[in-house]
């Protein structure tokens, strides 16, 4: 029952590293950021409403995040909710008590997360395998009641409201952020820019360690990493992209509820990350995605979709565990090595 | 030989619970040349091993490298000092291609937190990594699976992931462990080249194997150091034959 | 406000309070620590199953009027329950990670919540200490709530049930070998995975023992298993690894820790519980009695 002998849980290649097989699909791979670029830029075409469409594009940056940690080291956290929601207080905060311009409270929430990603980290790594996942839900309730308390800050158990942000003023622009395309778009600067520097830190000899330590943490430490440390690094970074994520979703819904540093919170960014594919850079938005459409669907049909949402979580666990951009994946990369098609 | 031994033990003994496995040895390693450590089942073999190793400490006792005591060090300081080593398990990155498995156990001697240049700019790395592969002989699995490989090749690029750190000393447990005669006979070939250019320290359940290859051999029993010297001295010595070759020899 | 300002009764008091409500912790925690210890799976539907144990044994008050009779049909049923989910939706992931069973019973954790709010409606259900466990005694050092001296003499029976279980019997003996090492029990001629079934069952019915009593404490809601599984994780974080005596040791220390925050700080009680875990990982990151080896 040592949790550091469990081997990897999904059994597939990442198409993603270098360290991948050839082939036309890691040729593809290679354009990943403009191809998820194109494909978030084309998104509100097909989407029902422009909110959820944000909706989608912020919560999947979130799960991209955790995905840093889940899909590429292999570490499961249940306290994601922690750097959401300190991103998404810490910006609106800003905006609420002190004013800031909305760019200044975005970095300023984005911050706040890493402090917090820091400290939980610090302590959760010193836990292995599953106890992971215990102590960063635990850890990440910790803040959740540190920030319920804080009132006076937060607003506690009502939320933080009123965060109105009607415009983005640039040199010489001003973005109206009534407008819900011009939202969308602006959203999809910050969602963007994060892609690409997600997609910079994989491709990195920093992003090879990682999958190092997720395929075999004992190889990694007798090759010379200091896996604790590589861990804790990582574990701050993947804090960042959820704590922009939360910085803009506090924009986007001009409140910030408790419920979002709830451990609930957490677990939608594991169902999420799941249900799109872990072992993908892309899962994560079509998990997002999938995840929101059938919320938004179900709850439309019944007060109980909760059910539905846990019934299908774990029919995706029993059947479909590379989610479902990973198993779209996994066929392509089957047609990919068909005879006819590569020698 | 050089004066200070590459590796010492001093009095190193290691107890799980009430379990001694391995008590009071105490040994040194000279530079250069394979030393193997031999015993029959239970003798405390691959305690020892993962204590030199620095995969778990000692309970008591010292252990020198260069005459430094490295007792209690993490595994990666290990690495860091120059000690690799090639576990009885095989122990890869299965979901890893070879040429990556290599590639990355390269990179820990190299770079470390390098976060936003591609791997690419470390071609170096890459051309080690084809080296070693070639060295250890699977040139033409670089792109593969490490899981898709045959057993044999399997440790095969373990070693090679283990030269990757340019280790002054390595450690190899039980190399040849599952293999077929063939694949035996191409490994023991392999550890033969290996020893010119480095120490090598050999954990082997199989005696014959080794008998022609090392300089030195260490012999366990129950967890104690029951000889050591010269192939030909251990095969002169009464007590090894006694419990250790009793029955083929 | 500090301690030493206080009645030394009143402190006293708050103590026996404190084991009160470690009782609780105690049981949840065994459940998981059980599960987790010969499993290695983390049981997310735990507080889940807290919960459902609270409305089994509240609803089948309601019309037998005997708290025994619930004390007795609300484990059983939620361990049956827990058989079945061993049987139906985990064995399949035997062989997978150990990601794979703690993500599912996530899932399950959705469902049970939502099936009971279909059931039994969104609001919950009053329930206080049954009439002969009502009122207060003098123990001593002033009147103490009768329902709570009786939790904490249940509890410390069925603890003493498990721990002779455990020690002395075949069962647990197998559980004890199982949890050092799965194969040797195979080696043993021992079907593993029949005592995995009953052990998930074991650990799931103390989580449903563990909701109904708490239920005179708190009343009943579809929620009240949520924070509860937070808590577990504490427990079983500070008393250490698989370690049945930890687990009641950290629960105690858990309950008495919250039962003096809110004599002294009643703001910060549920932070206590984490502050307490944040320490133990600082100074002993395997946990109170945890065995060494599960910790980098």
């Amino acid at each position: 029952m040592s949790g550091s002998a469990a081997g990897p849980a999904r059994a597939v290649p990442s198409s993603e590293g270098s360290g991948a097989p050839g082939g036309r699909l890691a040729r593809a791979g290679r354009h990943r950021v403009a191809l998820s670029l194109a494909a978030l830029a084309l998104f509100p075409l097909v989407a029902p409403y422009e909110a959820l469409a944000v909706n989608i594009l912020v919560l999947g940056l979130y799960a991209l995040g955790f995905n840093l940690l889940f899909g590429y080291a292999g570490l499961l956290s249940f306290g994601h909710a922690a750097f959401l929601g300190a991103g998404a207080y810490g910006c609106g905060i800003a905006i609420v008590q002190y004013g800031l311009h909305p760019l200044a409270a975005i970095g300023l929430g984005t911050g706040l997360a890493v402090a917090v990603a820091a400290a939980m980290g610090y302590l959760a790594i010193r836990t292995r395998g599953i106890y992971f996942a215990m102590t960063t839900l635990a850890l990440s309730m910790c803040v959740y009641y540190a920030f319920y308390r804080a009132e006076r800050l937060t607003g506690g158990e009502n939320g933080l409201r009123g965060i109105n942000v009607p415009a983005l003023g640039l040199p010489g622009v001003s973005l109206p952020l009534l407008d819900p395309t011009v939202k969308y778009y602006v959203v999809l600067v910050f969602v963007g820019a994060a892609i690409w520097l997600f997609s910079r830190i994989l491709a990195s000899p920093f992003g090879a360690v990682l999958e190092a330590i997720r395929e075999n943490e004992g190889r990694a430490e007798a090759c010379g990493y200091d896996v604790r440390r590589v861990k804790l690094v990582a574990f701050v970074i993947s804090g960042a992209f959820c704590g922009l994520a939360g910085a803009l979703q506090a924009i986007h819904l001009s409140i910030v509820p408790i419920e979002t540093m709830h451990y609930a919170t957490s677990g939608e960014a594991v169902m999420m990350a799941l249900l799109g594919g872990t072992r993908t850079f892309f899962g994560p938005f079509v998990g997002a995605a999938t995840f929101l459409l059938l919320q938004d669907g179900l709850a439309t049909l019944t007060s109980h979709w909760q059910l539905l949402v846990g019934a299908i979580f774990i029919a995706f666990v029993l059947f479909l565990p590379l989610g479902l951009w990973g198993e779209v994946l996994a066929r392509l990369r089957r047609l990919d090595a068909a005879p006819g098609g590569a020698p | 030989m050089s004066a200070v031994p590459i590796l010492a033990t001093e009095g190193v003994g290691k107890r799980f619970g009430a379990f001694r496995a391995l008590d009071g040895v105490s040994v040194a390693f000279p530079e250069g040349g394979i030393t193997a450590i031999i015993g029959p089942n239970g003798a405390g073999k691959s305690t020892f091993f993962n204590l030199v190793s620095g995969a778990f400490p000692p309970s008591e006792g010292r252990i020198l490298y260069r005459g430094r005591d490295i007792t209690g060090s993490p595994p990666h300081r290990f690495a860091a000092l120059g000690i690799a080593k090639s576990f009885q398990i095989t122990n890869v990155f299965p979901h890893l291609t070879a040429h990556e498995n290599v590639r990355v156990a390269a990179q820990a001697r190299r770079v470390r937190f390098d976060l936003l240049r591609d791997r690419a700019a470390y071609p170096e790395l890459a051309r080690k990594a084809e080296a070693l592969l070639a060295e250890v002989g699977l040139p033409d699995r670089a792109g593969r699976l490490a899981r898709e490989l045959a057993h044999g090749e399997q440790r095969a690029l373990e070693i090679a992931m283990a030269l990757a750190a340019d280790p002054d000393l390595l450690l190899l447990d039980e190399p040849t462990a599952g293999m077929s005669p063939e694949e035996t006979r191409a490994m023991m070939g392999l550890v033969a080249r290996l020893a010119a250019r480095r120490t090598l320290i050999l954990v082997e359940h199989k005696m014959k194997l080794v008998m022609d290859l090392c300089r030195r051999l260490i012999v366990l029993h129950q967890g104690r150091l029951l000889a050591e010297g010269t192939p030909d001295a251990i095969r002169a010595d009464a007590e090894v034959r006694r419990v250790y070759l009793g029955r083929s020899a | 406000m500090t301690l030493a300002s206080l009645p030394l009764t009143l402190v006293a008091l708050q103590v026996v309070t404190g084991i009160a409500l470690g009782a609780i912790y105690v049981l949840v925690g065994i459940g998981l620590s059980l599960i987790f210890g010969l499993m290695n799976i983390v049981n997310f539907a735990h507080g889940a199953f807290f919960m459902a144990g609270a409305y089994v044994g509240v609803f089948l008050y309601g019309y037998t009027g005997n708290f025994w009779v619930s004390l007795v049909v609300a484990p059983v049923a939620i361990g049956l329950l827990g058989l079945a989910v061993e049987r139906v939706l985990i064995r399949p992931l035997y062989g997978r990670g150990p990601d794979d069973p703690l993500l599912l019973t996530f899932g399950l954790a959705y469902v049970v919540v939502e099936s009971v709010r279909i059931l039994f409606g969104l609001t919950g259900l009053p329930f206080s200490a049954p009439p002969p466990l009502r009122g207060a005694v003098d123990i001593g050092i002033g009147y103490f709530p009768l329902y709570r001296l009786f939790l904490i003499g249940f509890v410390g029976l069925v603890v003493l049930g498990l721990w002779l279980l455990i020690e002395r019997t075949r069962f647990g003996l197998i559980i004890r070998a199982g949890a050092r090492d799965p194969q040797i029990v195979q080696v043993l001629g021992i079907d593993i995975g029949r005592v995995w079934l009953a052990v998930f069952g074991l650990g799931c019915a103390l989580a449903g023992l563990a909701g109904i009593l708490a239920a005179p404490l708190q009343g009943v809601t579809p929620e009240m298993g949520v924070p509860v599984l937070a808590e577990a994780f504490v427990v079983t974080v500070v008393g250490g690894m698989g370690s049945l005596a930890g687990a009641v040791l950290a629960g105690l220390l858990v309950g008495i820790v919250v039962a003096m925050t809110s004599l002294i700080a009643p703001d910060l009680t549920k932070m206590a519980i984490f502050a307490v875990m944040a320490l133990v990982l600082l100074v002993r990151p395997r946990g109170l009695l945890g065995r060494a080896g599960a910790f980098g």
